[in-house]
C-alpha cells in the first residue's frame, strides 16, 4: 500500500467519526425518548440518571392513551392531514398545469395573486381566518384545521416549474387526436411529473402532521386538537411525569418514522428535487 | 380546438386553487393590514378607525423592541450555525465514503419529527436536576429557566432540527459542482481545507445564500419551539419571546386583535425585505440553463 492510500484512509476514518459524532446526536433524543417511556416516573427522575429501565414496562403508555384524548388527536390529525394533502395535489397539479402549458387572457396577474401569498409569514393569516372562522361557526370544529389549506401556492408553484420543462410535442400529437386540454393533462402530462407528485404528497404530509400553531389557536376542547397540539396540552396534565410525556411524543412522531423508513429515498430524493426546481 | 374553449379549460383548472387562495389567504392578508388601523370592541363586533395609533402603541413600547431584538439575536445565532454544521457534513458525505445513505437517513430524522415531540424529548434533556445534559457535563445549569441560557437551549433544538434538511440542500449544491475542477485543482497541489476554500466555497456561494435567506425567513416567525420548551410561566420567557410569541399572546390571550396584528404586520414588512433580496439575488446569480 502506498503512502497516499494510507492518507486517504486516515482520512476517512476521521470523516467517519465526525460523521458518527453527529449522528449520534441526531438520534439521541430519539433512544431517550424510547427509553424514558419505559421508566417509571421514579426512575425517569432519579439522581444520578438510569439509562436503562431496571422493569421495562407498558404503564406510561396506557395511561397517556387513557387519561388523554389520544386517540382523537390521532383521528383530528390523520383527518386533516389527508384532506390537506389529497386536494392540494389534485387542485394544485391542474392549475399548475393552466399556467405552465395554456396561454389565457390575465395569466400573469391570476398566478401572480396565487404566489404572493407564500411571501406572508403565516402568523399574519391567522386573526383574521380565526375571524372567518368564527363567522362560519367553525371555531372549535376538525373542519377549521384543514379547510383552509385544501389548496396550496406553494405546491402550485413548485409542480408549474414541472409543467414548464416538459417538450412541446407530446402535448401537440395530441391535440392533433383532438383531446381537450383536460384530457392532455390526465393522460399526457400527469404521469410524466409523478415524481414531483410524490414530492408535494412528502412534504404536504410533513406539514400538515406536525402544524402546530394553527390547531392550537382555532380548536381548545381536547377532542377537537391534533397530535402536536394535544402534546403541549399533555405536559400541564401530567407535569413531571416523565414516561407519560415520552410515551405520548413518540406515539405522536410513529407514523412519520414508519412512512419514513418505508419511503425514505423518496423523502431525501424529495428534497434535493423541490431544491432544484425552487 | 378554438381558443375560447382552450381559456374555458384554463380557468377551470386554476379556478378552485385561484378562488381557495383569494379567500383563504390573499384575502385574510390585506384584512391583517386592514386590522391594524382598527379598535376593536366586543369580539371584533365594533371597530373604530384609529390610524397609526397602533403603531404609535407599538413603537413606545419597550416590550416589542425586547421582542424584535430577542427575534434578531434568535436568527443571528440559529442561522450561522446551522448553515456551518450543515456545510461541514455536506462536505463530509460528499467524499467517497462508505454508509453514506445511512448517514443522510440519521441526519434527516429530526426533521421529520414534529416539532411538539422533539421539544418535549429536549424539555427533559435540559432539565436541571435529572437531565441527561447536566449530568453528562457534570454542570448544574438551569437551560430553559435561566434567562442567560434559555435561548442557547432554543437555538441548540433549532439547528438539530434544521440540519437534516439543509445538509441535503447544500449536498446537491456540492454534487452540481463539475468533478473536473476538482482534479485541476489536485495537480495544483490544492488538497484538504485550500482545497475547499479556492473552489467548493466560491461555487457553493448562491446555495448558501439562498439557504441562509430560507432561513432567516424561518427563524423570524419563531413559536414552537418557545411555546413548548420555554412555555407561558417560565421566568425567562421576556429574554426569549420572539415577535410571533407576542402577537399569539395579545391576539389570543389577551384578546387584542389589533394590537396582534401591527405585531406581525411588521414581521411582513420585514419578510418582505428579505423576499426582496432573495429575488434580486437570484436574477444576478442562477444562471438558466
Amino acid at each position: 500500500m502506498g503512502s497516499s492510500a494510507i492518507a486517504k484512509r486516515r482520512s476517512n476514518l476521521v470523516i467517519h467519526l465526525i460523521l458518527i459524532a453527529g449522528a449520534v446526536i441526531m438520534v439521541l433524543p430519539f433512544v431517550w425518548m424510547i427509553l424514558t417511556s419505559f421508566k417509571t416516573t421514579t426512575e425517569a427522575t432519579q439522581i444520578p440518571i438510569q439509562l436503562f429501565p431496571s422493569k421495562p414496562s407498558l404503564r406510561a403508555y396506557t395511561d397517556a392513551i387513557k387519561q388523554s384524548s389520544f386517540l382523537h388527536y390521532y383521528a383530528n390529525t390523520l383527518t386533516s392531514a389527508f384532506m390537506k394533502t389529497l386536494f392540494p395535489v389534485i387542485f394544485s397539479s391542474m392549475a399548475a398545469f393552466a399556467f405552465a402549458r395554456i396561454r389565457f387572457p390575465g395569466r400573469g396577474l391570476c398566478f401572480f395573486l396565487i404566489i404572493s401569498v407564500m411571501m406572508v409569514p403565516n402568523p399574519v393569516f391567522y386573526t383574521p381566518q380565526y375571524l372567518m372562522m368564527s363567522k362560519l361557526g367553525l371555531v372549535n370544529s376538525v373542519t377549521a384545521l384543514w379547510i383552509a389549506s385544501l389548496v396550496s401556492p406553494f405546491a402550485t408553484f413548485l409542480l408549474r416549474q414541472f409543467f414548464l420543462g416538459i417538450s412541446k410535442e407530446l402535448e401537440e400529437a395530441a391535440v392533433l387526436d383532438g383531446c381537450n386540454p383536460f384530457q392532455i393533462f390526465r393522460h399526457i402530462m400527469l404521469p410524466l411529473v409523478k415524481s414531483a407528485l410524490v414530492a408535494v404528497v412528502i412534504i404536504q404530509l410533513q406539514w400538515s402532521w406536525n402544524d402546530l400553531q394553527w390547531p392550537l389557536i382555532i380548536n381548545s376542547s381536547p377532542e377537537k386538537l391534533t397530535l402536536s397540539a394535544g402534546l403541549a396540552t399533555l405536559v400541564s396534565m401530567f407535569g413531571t411525569d416523565y414516561p407519560v410525556l415520552m410515551a405520548g411524543a413518540f406515539m405522536a412522531v410513529v407514523p412519520m418514522l414508519v412512512l419514513f423508513f418505508v419511503f425514505q429515498r423518496r423523502f431525501i430524493e424529495g428534497v434535493a428535487f423541490s431544491a432544484s426546481k425552487g | 380546438m378554438n381558443s375560447k374553449s382552450r381559456y374555458a379549460w384554463a380557468y377551470l383548472m386554476i379556478a378552485p386553487t385561484l378562488i381557495g387562495t383569494l379567500a383563504f389567504w390573499f384575502w385574510p392578508a390585506v384584512y391583517s393590514i386592514y386590522l391594524g388601523f382598527l379598535k376593536s370592541e366586543n369580539f371584533g363586533l365594533v371597530n373604530h378607525w384609529v390610524g397609526w395609533a397602533n403603531y404609535e402603541r407599538l413603537f413606545k413600547d419597550d416590550e416589542f423592541w425586547r421582542n424584535l431584538r430577542n427575534t434578531m439575536q434568535y436568527v443571528v445565532l440559529f442561522v450561522p450555525a446551522t448553515i456551518v454544521l450543515s456545510t461541514l457534513f455536506a462536505v463530509l458525505l460528499n467524499a467517497k465514503i462508505k454508509g453514506r445513505s445511512v448517514y443522510r437517513v440519521i441526519y434527516y430524522l429530526p426533521q421529520v419529527t414534529m416539532a411538539a415531540a422533539a421539544a418535549m424529548v429536549w424539555v427533559i434533556i435540559f432539565a436541571q436536576d435529572y437531565g441527561l445534559l447536566n449530568s453528562a457535563l457534570g454542570t448544574h445549569i438551569a437551560w430553559i429557566s435561566d434567562k442567560r441560557f434559555a435561548m442557547y437551549a432554543l437555538v441548540i433544538v433549532g439547528v438539530w432540527g434544521a440540519i437534516g434538511f439543509n445538509m441535503l440542500l447544500i449536498l446537491a449544491g456540492l454534487q452540481g459542482i463539475p468533478r473536473p475542477l476538482y482534479e485541476a485543482a489536485e495537480i495544483d497541489g490544492a488538497v484538504g481545507f485550500r482545497r475547499f476554500r479556492s473552489i467548493t466555497l466560491p461555487l457553493l456561494t448562491p446555495t448558501l445564500f439562498f439557504t441562509s435567506i430560507v432561513l432567516v425567513i424561518g427563524a423570524t416567525q419563531i413559536f414552537d419551539s418557545i411555546y413548548l420548551i420555554i412555555g407561558k410561566t417560565n421566568v425567562a420567557l421576556p429574554a426569549v419571546r420572539s415577535l410571533v410569541y407576542a402577537y399569539y399572546q395579545n391576539a389570543f390571550i389577551y384578546y387584542d386583535q389589533n394590537y396582534g396584528a401591527v405585531i406581525v404586520n411588521v414581521l411582513l414588512v420585514i419578510n418582505l425585505i428579505l423576499t426582496g433580496i432573495q429575488f434580486l439575488l437570484q436574477k444576478k446569480w442562477v444562471v438558466y440553463d
